[in-house]
């Protein structure tokens, strides 16, 4: 425990030396500052302490703040916008390059002289590399959360398990920057090919997604299987915000986000169903199959790690 | 039999170690060598020759294609016992976010030091080696010398039986080496086992108490300095006025001459009288006789040549001996 601390310990100040890191730390401190300048008052949208109101009733029902439409607002604008994807976008560049930095030569030498398994050393160095997303998440989800409860007058209890959501959904991809970074020692290579990994997962989940969408397209049984195989192998990052939806107590996306002229009216009540229906999604499947992906990938990282000569 | 290996004499006893990169590339071909306890050691040989390669095989950064053998009583590789050996690799990186002392706090951690001794020995080994007053400013604030002294400091954090130094001295002035060179016989007075790798042979001549000679992956010499150069003597005589007319006598007994400068291989005086008489016979002022021993240069460029397929020049010390 006491070399995995130290290896934890080390990695926080290793994100602490990021510039980055303080990049993200002041983009949080400002979009909380942000959301401190609006105030959502029955019927009304109060903006910069009254400089300015809008009237809608977006936010109202039954003469009080709609705490679901805040929620939904808190889901699908601020955190998944903000902390879900710059935010992690951030972090994937940040903590590329933690393990080939820590496997130059020169350095892994010494680590690997001290008594302790190269698997625990890889594992304590990977988990520890969760630190940077983990202390962003927090310092972002606690602050916006604060401002929505104080400021906002809804408190979202659910809103916190946004923080475990975003380490997980970080983890899902910086597992495939890890394996490069093993197998190639490049920040570059692994930082792209951790991109290159989520749209690849976005890719077949919104594929497998349109297959549902478009009756028609499942009559391509062996296309129509084999996505929906993949869509199950892979982690699931899309459904990480149903999650956290559901969890604060938000509705879906649609609706918050209109959804345009909805030109083909079936196609938006599908998709709306679609959306719904991933909303009941299952916890445990998605994320224990993500998980599951994550873990073999971990597993390969720590084979190559471990047969490795430095 | 745990009980047996934990008591030999041995600190270091690595038997047939081999390493093989990819199918091709023998780096190490079967190397034997034995390091008392409570000695300086010292791995010399040329580039290339597979001596970093062995220490990592020896530290577990490096896995051996084969090896037997142990260290400290146990299998190479046994992960307790490497909480007693102190490591310092070759051209130490330290993470440029740290301070001397957390870095010292860092590996001693990793070496599973408690927390309060570790700090004991951090603030006496950092004042030990003139980091004191930066022992809270940033490694990469650091120069060479100061990285290389505070990668010794990580070697000796967690007080250990053994310490592993590959090219301990790199980077540091004169008076650093002079210092490093205090400390080794320091820890060697205080029981520990040194284990040197470094090119600076004279530096190991100063220091070692044995020493192998590593060469295209074998050993090719090892034992004490004294065994290593006892056999390997000349007499070199400097003489004033002509040699030609005496070249052939000269080389007669064995004496090789070179301007006035005349050598006489092997260590019996007898010869070295003869050349000196024949000198001396021929009315020729004799400047100097000196014996000379061989230095660790002289052998390991004798090695090499043996190596590579030179015939031996000289007899010379106990070729792969433990003792």
């Amino acid at each position: 425990m006491q070399q995995f601390l130290a290896l934890a310990k080390d990695s926080l100040r290793e994100s602490m030396d990021r510039k980055i890191f303080w990049v993200m730390t002041a983009l949080s401190v400002l979009v909380a500052a942000g959301m401190f300048c609006f105030a959502f008052e029955p019927g009304r949208v109060v903006v910069l302490f009254g400089a300015w109101e809008f009237e809608t009733a977006e936010f109202t029902s039954a003469g009080s703040v709609q705490s679901s439409r805040i929620a939904g607002l808190a889901v699908h604008i601020i955190w998944d916008l903000m902390l879900g994807f710059v935010g992690v976008t951030l972090a994937l560049v940040a903590t590329a390059g933690f393990l080939p930095a820590f496997m130059e030569r020169g350095a892994i030498e010494v680590v690997l002289s001290k008594p302790m398994a190269r698997w625990k050393v890889f594992l304590a160095k990977y988990l520890g590399s969760m630190v940077f997303i983990l202390a962003q998440a927090t310092l972002f989800v606690v602050l916006t959360y604060m401002v929505i409860g104080f400021r906002w007058r809804v408190w979202l209890p659910g809103y916190l398990l946004t923080i475990p959501l975003s380490v997980i959904l970080f983890s899902y991809l910086y597992c495939v920057s890890a394996l490069v970074a093993v197998w190639s020692r490049s920040t570059v290579a692994a930082a792209l090919m951790s991109f290159g990994a989520w749209v690849g997962f976005f890719g077949v989940q919104t594929t497998a997604d349109l297959f549902d969408l478009y009756p028609s397209w499942q009559e391509q049984t062996v296309a129509c299987n084999a996505i929906r195989a993949a869509r199950w192998i892979v982690p699931k990052t899309q459904d990480i915000t149903y999650l956290a939806a559901r969890w604060v107590g938000a509705g879906a996306s649609s609706e918050v986000v209109p959804d345009g002229e909805g030109e083909d009216a079936e196609l938006v009540r599908r998709a709306g169903a679609l959306e719904e229906e991933r909303m009941e999604i299952n916890p445990v499947h998605t994320l224990g199959s993500s998980l599951l992906f994550e873990a073999v990938i971990v597993l390969l990282a720590i084979w190559k790690f471990s047969r490795t000569d430095y | 039999m745990e009980a047996v290996t934990e008591m030999t004499n041995w600190a270091v006893d690595l038997i047939d170690v081999h390493k093989t990169y990819g199918r091709t590339i023998r780096a190490l071909g079967g190397v034997n060598i034995q390091v008392r306890r409570g000695e300086i050691f010292g791995l010399l040989g040329p580039n290339g020759a597979g001596k970093t390669t062995l220490v990592k095989i020896m530290m577990t950064a490096v896995r051996p294609t084969k090896a037997l053998g142990t260290i400290l009583g146990r299998p190479i590789g046994h992960r307790g016992k490497l909480a007693r050996i102190g490591y310092l690799p070759e051209h130490q990186r330290f993470p440029p976010y740290l301070t001397g002392m957390q870095a010292l706090d860092y590996f001693g951690a990793l070496a599973k030091v408690p927390r309060v001794r570790r700090m004991e020995n951090a603030n006496r080994l950092l004042d030990r080696l003139w980091l004191g007053q930066w022992r809270n400013t940033r490694v990469d604030k650091y120069s060479k010398g100061m990285v290389q002294r505070l990668g010794i400091a990580q070697a000796l954090v967690n007080d250990p039986e053994m310490v592993v130094l590959d090219e301990p001295t790199d980077g540091l002035d004169p008076v650093g080496r002079r210092d490093v060179r205090e400390l080794l016989i320091e820890l060697r007075n205080e029981g520990k086992t040194v284990f040197l790798n470094s090119h600076l042979l004279s530096e190991l001549e100063q220091v070692c108490d044995r020493v192998a000679i590593l060469v295209d992956g074998l050993v090719a010499r090892q034992g004490t300095l004294r065994e290593l150069t006892e056999h390997t003597v000349e007499y070199r005589v400097t003489a004033l006025g002509d040699l030609s007319p005496l070249r052939e006598k000269l080389e007669k007994l064995g004496a090789s001459c070179e301007g006035g400068l005349i050598c006489v291989p092997g260590h019996d005086a007898a010869t070295a009288n003869a050349v000196v008489d024949l000198l001396r016979g021929a009315n020729l002022l004799i400047e100097s006789v000196e014996p000379h021993r061989f230095s660790l240069e002289d052998i390991l460029v004798e090695a090499l040549g043996e190596s590579h397929g030179a015939p031996p020049a000289r007899r010379v010390g106990p070729v792969g001996s433990g003792a």
